[in-house]
C-alpha cells in the first residue's frame, strides 16, 4: 500500500503539473479538492479519471463517481488496490 | 443600425435557410448515433453531413470546412449586388476549430489547420481583397462575429460584413468533448430534467450585414454585448454572472415588451442550462418564452451563434416561436418559461444568448423593422483615438516593459518561467497552463504591475481583446498526441481545454476578476492597423473604459511574441 500511495502521488504531481509540490507535501487524509488540501478543481478531476484508466485500467463511466473516489490519497489508493486491472 | 441583407444555413438538414426552417418546423433532426466513426472507440450522437452531402459541397482546392463556408456564403449573397473585391467588404469567419481535422503530428500540417488559413482561402476563393478576420471565441464565436461586424459597419470601416460561422466535426473535437464527459449518447434535451449532455453538430451559416437596408421590411441587429464570468475556464458561473451582465448591457434600458422569445444557448449540459435559467431570472425576463435549437442541429460550435440567429429571424418572419426539441419537464432552478411546442407570436424581436469555455457569454437583440428604408444610415465614426497607457513586449530573447528591457537570468530555464518565478510567483496555476496562456499570463501580469493599480477587485470596465496568427496550434498538437496512438488512446481533458485560443482571455479574466468583453481574433498576419480598428470597436460597449489588447502568438516551431498594451480612448484620459 505504501508503495502504491507513493507512486500515485508522483503520478498526480506529474499529470496535474503540481510544480513545487513533493509527495511528502501531500497528506494522505487531506481532501484533494476544495480550498483546504491540494485545491484541485473539476478539470483536474477529469484528468484523474484518465489517470486511473491509463495506469490502472479502471474505467469510470459516470464522472460523479470520482467525487467519492478522489476524496483523499488514502481513499483513492484503496479504491485502486481493489479495482485495478493492470 | 445594421441590417441583415442576406443569409444562408447549410446543415445536414438542408442547404438553404428555407429548407432548414421547414425541417425544423416538421420536427426533423439529423442527430444520430455514430459507432466507430473516425476510429473513435466510444459511440457518440451527432448531427453530421453524410458522404453525399460532403461530396456535393466539396470545392476544388478547398478543405471540407472551407468548401462548406464558401458554399454557404455564395448562397447568402445570391441576388445581392455586392462587389466582393471591393475594399468596403470584409469577411468575418466564426470558427472554433478551423481546419483542425487536417492537423497531424507532422508539424508541416500546422499551417493548413489554422483558422486564419481557412479564412484566407475562403476570402480568396470568393475574390475578396480585404484581410479576413477569424473569430475564435470558443462557442460564442458566432455572436462575437456578428457583434464585431455590427460595430465595424457602424463606425464606417466597411459597408458590408459577411459573417460566416462554420465548424466541422472530427476525431479531435469529438474525443475532446468525450474527455470532458459533457456528451450525451442520446439526442440532447435542453432544459429537461433528464438531460444528459450535449451533441455536436456540423454546419455553416452566413449573415450578410449592411449599414443600409435593401428592403422596407428587414432585420436589424439592435444591440449586442459580451461579458465574462471571471470564474472558471469550463464551468459556467453558478450565479450566471457573465450571461446576466451581457443581457443587461444588451437591453440597456430597452423596452422588453416586444421580445417574442429568448433563444438560449441550451446545450443540454447540466451546468449550462442551469446557469442560463439563473441569468434569465436575474434579468427579470421570466415571462419571456425561452427556446433552444440544439435538439435539431446539435451544438455546431462556431456556426451556432450565426445559425441560430438566422433561424430565429425566419421563425419570427413566420410569426412563430420554434419549440424546443427534446424538452419535456423543466429541470433547472431558475424560473423560466421553456417553449416546448411551436407557438404563434405577434412580437417582432428576440434575444439570442450564448456561452462558452473561457467564461465568455454573448447576447444580441435582433428586431424586425417595418420601415427600415426610412432610416437614414448614420455612421458614428468617433473622433476619439486610442491611447496606449502601458506596453509589454515579450519574445524568447527578451522582455520589455514600457520600452525598458528587463534583466533576467535565463541560463537555466525558459524566459517565461524565469519571469514568472522572479516577478510573479503567486499563482501555481501558471504551471498548468499551456504555452500560449503562459505567454499571455506573464505579459499581462507585467503590464498590470506597470500600471500599478489595485489588483484583484471585481472589474466591469476592462475588456481583453487579443490577436494572433497561429491560434492555439501548440496546444492542438499537444492534445493530438493524446489521441494519435490507437494502443495508447487517452484523450486529455486538460490538454483539450487549451485547444481554444480564447482560453487565455479567460485565464486573464479569472486572475483579475475582469467581467468585461473577452475575445480572441486570428488574423493572417500581424496588422497593426486592423488590430487598432478592431480594438477601437470594443469601446462601443459603453461600460468599457480600457482594453488589454494586442498580439499574442506562439507557433509550432517555438517562436513566440507578446506585444500587449493597456489602451483607453484618448479624450477620456487626455486631462493632464
Amino acid at each position: 500500500m505504501e508503495e502504491l500511495i507513493l507512486k500515485l502521488k508522483q503520478e498526480i504531481i506529474e499529470v496535474l503539473n503540481l510544480e513545487d509540490i513533493t509527495p511528502e507535501d501531500i497528506d494522505n487524509d487531506a481532501p484533494l479538492f476544495g480550498e483546504d488540501g491540494l485545491g484541485l478543481d473539476s478539470i483536474d478531476a477529469l484528468e484523474l479519471i484518465v489517470l486511473i484508466e491509463k495506469n490502472y485500467g479502471i474505467k469510470l463511466k459516470d464522472p460523479a463517481e470520482g467525487k467519492e473516489i478522489f476524496k483523499s490519497i488514502n481513499v483513492m489508493a484503496d479504491y485502486i488496490a481493489k479495482n485495478k486491472t493492470k | 443600425m445594421v441590417y441583415k441583407i442576406g443569409d444562408n444555413i447549410t446543415s445536414p438538414l438542408g442547404s438553404s435557410t428555407e429548407q432548414n426552417y421547414k425541417a425544423v418546423i416538421d420536427g426533423c433532426s439529423a442527430l444520430a448515433l455514430h459507432q466507430g466513426r473516425w476510429d473513435i472507440p466510444e459511440d457518440f450522437c451527432a448531427s453530421l453531413f453524410n458522404d453525399e452531402q460532403v461530396e456535393e459541397l466539396a470545392q476544388d482546392g478547398l478543405s471540407r470546412l472551407e468548401s462548406l463556408a464558401v458554399s454557404s456564403i455564395r448562397k447568402a449573397i445570391q441576388g445581392l449586388s455586392i462587389d466582393l473585391s471591393s475594399n468596403r467588404v470584409v469577411l468575418i469567419l466564426s470558427s472554433a476549430k478551423g481546419n483542425v481535422e487536417d492537423l497531424t503530428l507532422d508539424v508541416s500540417t500546422a499551417e493548413g489547420s489554422l483558422p486564419s488559413t481557412a479564412a484566407k482561402h475562403i476570402a480568396e476563393s470568393l475574390g475578396m481583397t480585404t484581410m479576413p478576420i477569424a473569430v475564435c471565441n470558443a462557442c460564442i464565436s458566432g455572436v462575437s462575429a456578428i457583434t464585431l461586424g455590427k460595430r465595424l459597419l457602424e463606425v464606417g470601416t466597411y459597408d458590408y460584413a459577411i459573417v460566416c460561422g462554420a465548424d466541422c466535426q472530427s476525431k479531435f473535437v469529438v474525443s475532446g468533448f468525450q474527455s470532458l464527459k459533457s456528451m450525451s449518447d442520446e439526442p440532447c434535451r435542453p432544459f429537461d430534467e433528464e438531460r444528459l449532455g450535449l451533441n455536436l453538430g456540423e454546419a455553416a451559416a452566413t449573415l450578410v450585414l449592411s449599414n443600409k437596408a435593401t428592403e422596407a421590411s428587414c432585420w436589424s441587429i439592435e444591440s449586442a454585448a459580451v461579458a465574462n464570468d471571471a470564474n472558471h475556464l469550463t464551468n459556467p458561473s453558478k450565479t450566471g454572472e457573465g450571461c446576466y451582465q451581457a443581457i443587461r448591457k444588451t437591453l440597456d434600458g430597452r423596452d422588453i415588451d416586444d421580445i417574442a422569445f429568448i433563444n438560449a444557448h441550451g446545450t443540454a449540459t447540466m451546468y449550462n442550462d442551469q446557469m442560463e435559467s439563473v441569468a434569465i431570472e436575474r434579468a427579470e425576463l421570466n415571462s419571456v418564452p425561452v427556446n433552444a435549437l440544439k435538439g435539431y442541429f446539435g451544438h455546431t460550435m462556431g456556426a451556432a451563434g450565426v445559425l441560430e440567429t438566422v433561424l430565429c429571424m425566419y421563425a419570427l418572419d413566420h410569426n412563430i416561436i420554434i419549440g424546443t426539441r427534446g424538452y419535456n419537464e423543466i429541470g433547472v432552478s431558475g424560473e423560466i418559461d421553456v417553449c416546448k411546442e411551436t407557438t404563434p407570436t405577434q412580437k417582432q424581436s428576440f434575444l439570442k444568448l450564448i456561452s462558452g469555455f473561457g467564461g465568455c457569454n454573448g447576447v444580441l437583440l435582433a428586431s424586425r423593422c417595418d420601415d427600415a428604408l426610412a432610416n437614414v444610415a448614420t455612421s458614428h465614426s468617433s473622433s476619439k483615438t486610442l491611447k496606449q497607457l502601458h506596453r509589454v513586449h515579450v519574445t524568447p530573447q527578451c522582455i520589455e516593459v514600457d520600452g525598458k528591457k528587463l534583466d533576467l537570468d535565463c541560463s537555466e530555464k525558459d524566459i517565461l518561467t524565469v519571469a514568472y518565478k522572479t516577478l510573479i510567483n503567486d499563482y501555481a496555476k501558471f504551471y498548468k497552463m499551456d504555452k500560449l496562456c503562459r505567454l499571455g499570463f506573464v505579459a499581462t501580469e507585467l503590464l498590470l504591475q506597470a500600471e500599478g493599480k489595485d489588483r484583484y477587485v471585481e472589474c466591469q470596465d476592462r475588456a481583453v481583446v487579443l490577436f494572433n496568427r497561429h491560434s492555439s496550434v501548440v496546444a492542438d498538437i499537444e492534445y493530438l498526441k493524446s489521441i494519435s496512438d490507437k494502443e495508447n488512446y487517452f484523450p486529455s481533458p486538460s490538454a483539450f481545454i487549451y485547444t481554444l485560443p480564447n482560453i487565455v482571455t479567460g485565464e486573464i479574466a479569472i486572475r483579475n476578476k475582469y467581467h468585461g468583453e473577452t475575445v480572441f481574433y486570428v488574423l493572417p498576419e500581424k496588422n497593426t492597423e486592423m488590430m487598432n480598428a478592431i480594438t477601437h470597436t470594443a469601446f462601443a460597449d459603453k461600460t468599457i473604459r480600457s482594453v488589454i489588447s494586442g498580439w499574442l502568438d506562439y507557433d509550432e516551431k517555438g517562436n513566440f511574441e507578446a506585444d500587449l498594451a493597456i489602451v483607453c480612448e484618448e479624450d477620456m484620459n487626455n486631462i493632464g
